[in-house]
């Protein structure tokens, strides 16, 4: 922890203390609750297996004719062919995707101080923090740059859209405020 | 005792979670529920916005889990679900400019500090009369180890205002129990 001083030991004792308080559970129990809404949302056999039959149709019906083509054709590279990016790009590539994230992050926290949310934004921007939570706990665990480049994108894109939810809610703070002068003249 | 959110789930769990398994699920449930509704106890300081911060932090955990890869721990998604969760109720019920601390002198003497010698229920009552934001920013550093970077971007405030929480907030703990006065506790945890 970068900034975690050790300077007052009163700290360390206090943190002790706290740490030593009895755990509580959720009275009543929480779980047939959860239980009932998870079951409500489990896809059901059929629902699953539709979806995959469509895309098995689908697939079948656009490889058919190009499959009959291939036969004259040089055979086109699989994804598994396609060479990596070389090392040098991916490094490239990560780091606009680290200074595009910073300037994000930077932006949101700059904004977000001005730009009161209603509850149904608060409730899209916590839904968006919580997935780039998920993608900060997943880049802890990356190992090297193959690994990594993905969720940076994935990060990346997840604050564009965090970005929006808050610009929203700027946009809406500043047009009331231009339109409250005019209502008070009324 | 606190700090039990490190726990490591098997990933043969976690795969038949992935999978829809009520009994996976359940399992993932038991092992976070009470370190999950302790953290939001200690934040919130109201037991049924506790509740109800555990209950969505665990849906939205269990409802997207088919898309965790597996090879991060799964604890540190719910504890910052479960933050996310509850400073947004924060910030909803309370707006956004959350009651805070004023500056205090914070010059602890030689005597022990008194949460040494306080037992839980003193502890827990003291808490309880710190302003949320102030108590929820003393439990992210203390218990939960946020850095003050960290905390600052949860908070939507700067890294000195962590610091200054903190700081106040433990003064104005030792104000709160040193008194030998009686103080009645609103946020008492209940052991089971």
């Amino acid at each position: 922890m970068p900034d975690r001083d050790g300077t007052l030991n009163t700290g360390d004792a206090l943190a002790a203390a706290l740490r030593a308080l009895p755990d509580a559970a959720p009275q009543p129990d929480l779980w047939p609750q959860l239980a009932r809404r998870l079951d409500r949302r489990r896809p059901r056999a059929w629902r699953r297996a539709l979806p995959v039959a469509l895309a098995a149709g689908v697939a079948l019906a656009l490889w058919l004719p190009h499959g009959v083509l291939r036969e004259h054709r040089p055979a086109a590279p699989t994804a598994a062919q396609v060479p990596p990016a070389p090392a040098a790009a991916r490094a490239d590539d990560l780091a606009e995707l680290r200074r595009r994230s910073q300037a994000l992050e930077g932006w949101i926290a700059a904004f977000s101080a001005h730009a009161p949310q209603d509850s149904r934004g608060l409730m899209a921007a916590v839904e968006i923090e919580d997935l780039i939570g998920l993608v900060d706990v997943q880049l802890d665990a990356a190992r090297g740059s193959e690994d990594a480049l993905p969720l940076w994108r994935q990060r990346v894109a997840l604050l564009e859209e965090l970005a929006a939810v808050r610009g929203n809610a700027l946009a809406v703070a500043v047009r009331d405020e231009d339109a409250a002068p005019s209502t008070r003249r009324l | 005792m606190n700090g039990s959110f490190r726990i490591d789930i098997p990933d043969t769990v976690i795969a038949r979670a992935k999978r829809g398994d009520l009994g996976a699920l359940e399992t993932i449930y038991r092992a976070f529920e009470r370190p999950s509704y302790t953290l939001a106890l200690r934040l919130l300081g109201d037991a049924e916005s506790a509740r109800e911060v555990v209950h969505d932090a665990m849906l939205h955990l269990l409802e997207r889990i088919g898309q965790f890869r597996g090879d991060a721990p799964l604890w540190g998604w719910l504890r910052q679900i479960v933050v996310n969760e509850a400073l947004m109720r924060l910030r909803r019920e309370r707006g956004v400019a959350f009651e805070e601390l004023p500056d205090d002198d914070d010059t602890p003497g030689t005597a022990p500090p008194p949460w040494m010698l306080a037992d839980a229920r003193r502890l827990e009552g003291a808490l309880a009369k710190l302003p949320a934001l102030t108590r929820s920013v003393l439990w992210l550093y203390h218990v939960e180890e946020y850095t003050h970077q960290e905390i600052a971007a949860m908070t939507g405030k700067s890294v000195s205002f962590s610091k200054s929480q903190v700081a106040r907030g433990s003064s104005r703990l030792r104000d709160l129990l040193e008194p030998e006065e009686e103080a009645a506790p609103c946020l008492t945890a209940t052991a089971h």
